[in-house]
């Protein structure tokens, strides 16, 4: 039991650090919280689903497309609609809010209230030291998402793009002044982050279906990890991915499976208590 | 000038609603008692949100807490339904006091991050603890008055919006209303002229906070059936889309989007569950193009006609 909770929670928690990361990709970048990240995650869901299962084109890549269409549809949502509140973080976040609860009516008009879940990638269980089974499609969904996240970290710690994320995320000014083309990186960011969201998405997919509505709690707990991590940090996004991971689904075995989602929050509002930059964030926010 | 003919055209448009409905059947009464609920949601939720810059994501959460919270006590420990709003309504002040004084220091996004949060909490609460709020299922409670009509609930409803509407327009006219704007506009600035910026932010919080509990422990009391619906994400997509339909930032603006919206979706209810789809595409088209809302599109073109007309 106590087993299966931690792989559980592992396994969420890689999710819960990818999601996050798109989040904290895109704060640190325009200072945007994009409230429809959920709803992009649970589109990239439907994606794999609608071309794996219903037309017949193989997984990985349904993946790809699924992953690719998310992205060209963010860098189309920051161009029509974050552009203009250039400077008004507060207009940013009731347009994107928005267009969440849109996105979620639209789904629940095209693909119904039905959970719908793309084909499983492996089948079949590995056995853990003769103690508990567990399933391959889920151990796969880890190694895949680790593996998403090592990518991401090398591209913005080890390359060109990188530098010039971190350098507009540090002091915007000063790399207009290096040469930066601040509203182009912004498009991009923005779709990456979208992606990102669009791989969690389509990583989980396969072991939870799924349904319109199914992408507020993953993306509040994004949300909760950015602000735990401390705004714009990744380390912080894979560390309070983990712990989130972690605590919520020990606290579903061992305390109350209803309350899955609370202890999250709970942990949230002690970090914030005693420190409100959050585990990893600069001091001045 | 202007003061005097808009209390002229306030006074009228009272008059009207309180002679209205006694022409009016059951239905429109209902749709009527409705709309002045979110009247009152959405010209609060416009204070914290147009006049102070803070957009919280919890003020259906604190309709709910208002709601529950007489509902319990009435259910469970036998009180005047009048009194439970009464301390509903201070237990919602005190929350908002406590989650503005945790999370205005850290500025915008924490806050609507952290309201968001909260709203999922209770949601998840009072879902999980069955026994005491009855679940989805819906807590039933006992009516403000031993015989039920609904003209009366209209009335008690009409005389609550115009008290919390006298009060948001006395603040957003009054010292208090021009710290508030000097707050969203610069903060620094704002904090170099003296003004409390924190203070400000947690006493606008707290205020708003208690009138969504009050507007929502009343509104618990004339549906007789208090659900998850009222502190629900979807509630509180409708208020933020009429304070923006309607004109964020202006003391008019939620009023007419409250009313046009929930009259409006009583016409779309014909053709199927689409109201929230559509309500979603209006309030996106009117928040990207025209960010002042109705109010705002009325401005910009009324100079236009007179100085036509002049010509």
């Amino acid at each position: 039991m106590f087993a299966i909770s931690i792989m559980n929670g592992l396994v969420m928690g890689v999710i819960y650090a990818l999601a996050a990361l798109g989040v904290s990709l895109v704060v640190g970048i325009m200072n945007v919280v994009n409230f429809a990240h959920g709803e992009l995650y649970i589109l990239a869901g439907y994606f794999s689903y609608l071309f794996a299962s219903a037309l017949g084109v193989n997984f990985m890549l349904a993946m790809v497309i699924a992953v690719g269409l998310v992205f060209v549809l963010g860098l189309l949502i920051e161009y029509l609609l974050i552009r203009p509140t250039y400077g008004n973080d507060m207009y940013s976040l009731i347009l994107t809010f928005i267009l969440s609860i849109v996105l979620q009516n639209a789904y629940l008009l095209i693909f119904g209230p039905y959970p719908n879940k793309p084909p499983l990638w492996v089948s079949g269980a590995t056995d853990f030291f003769d103690l508990f089974l567990y399933g391959n499609q889920r151990l796969a969904a880890l190694v895949a998402g680790a593996a998403v996240i090592t990518v991401i970290f090398v591209i913005i710690k080890k390359t060109w793009f990188g530098r010039i994320i971190r350098a507009t995320s540090q002091d915007r000014e000063m790399a207009e002044l290096n040469g930066v083309d601040t509203a182009r990186l912004n498009m991009l960011s923005f779709g990456l982050g979208c992606a990102l969201a669009a791989a969690a998405g389509v990583i989980l997919a396969p072991v939870f279906p799924v349904t319109p509505t199914a992408g507020v709690p993953v993306a509040l707990t994004a949300f909760v990890v950015v602000v735990l991590g401390g705004m714009g940090s990744m380390w912080g996004c894979v560390v309070g991915g983990l712990t989130l991971g972690l605590v919520e689904n020990l606290g579903a075995a061992f305390i109350s499976t209803g309350y899955k989602n609370v202890f999250g929050f709970i942990i949230l509002i002690l970090v914030l208590l005693v420190r409100p930059a959050g585990l990893f964030g600069r001091t001045k926010i | 000038m202007a003061g005097k003919k808009q209390a002229l055209f306030s006074a009228a448009i009272l008059a009207g609603m309180c002679v209205l409905p006694l022409e009016l059947g059951i239905y429109p009464q209902h749709v009527l008692i409705v709309s002045l609920f979110y009247a009152m949601m959405a010209s609060s939720w416009n204070l914290l949100a147009g006049f102070t810059g803070q957009v919280s994501f919890g003020h259906a959460a604190m309709a709910g807490i208002g709601a529950y919270t007489s509902g319990i006590l009435a259910v469970k420990a036998g009180l005047n339904p009048w009194v439970g709003v009464c301390i509903g309504t201070a237990f919602a002040a005190l929350l908002g006091f406590g989650l503005g004084a945790l999370c205005l220091k850290m500025g915008g996004i924490y806050l609507s991050l952290t309201t968001l949060a909260f709203s999922q909490i209770l949601h998840i609460i009072i879902v999980n603890e069955y026994n005491v709020t009855r679940g989805t299922m819906g807590l039933q409670v006992p009516g403000l008055m031993e015989e039920y009509s609904k003209i009366s609930y209209y009335y008690i409803m009409l005389a609550a919006a115009v008290l919390i509407l006298a009060i948001l327009y006395w603040m957003i006219h009054s010292n208090l209303g021009l710290n508030f704007r000097a707050v969203q506009n610069d903060e620094v600035a704002a904090k170099s002229v003296g003004v409390k910026v924190l203070r400000v932010r947690v006493l606008a919080f707290t205020v708003t906070s208690a009138m969504a509990g009050f507007a929502g422990g009343l509104y618990g009391h004339y549906l007789l059936l208090i659900t998850p619906e009222i502190p629900s994400l979807d509630l509180q997509f409708k208020v933020l889309a009429m304070t923006v339909i309607g004109g964020m930032g202006s003391f008019f603006g939620p009023i007419i989007g409250a009313f046009a919206l929930n009259i409006l979706e009583e016409y779309i209810r014909i053709y199927g569950e689409y109201h929230v789809l559509v309500f979603g595409m209006v309030a996106l088209v009117v928040a990207r193009f025209a960010p002042n809302g109705l109010i705002g599109l009325w401005r910009k073109f009324r100079p236009m006609k007179s100085r036509e007309a002049v010509k």
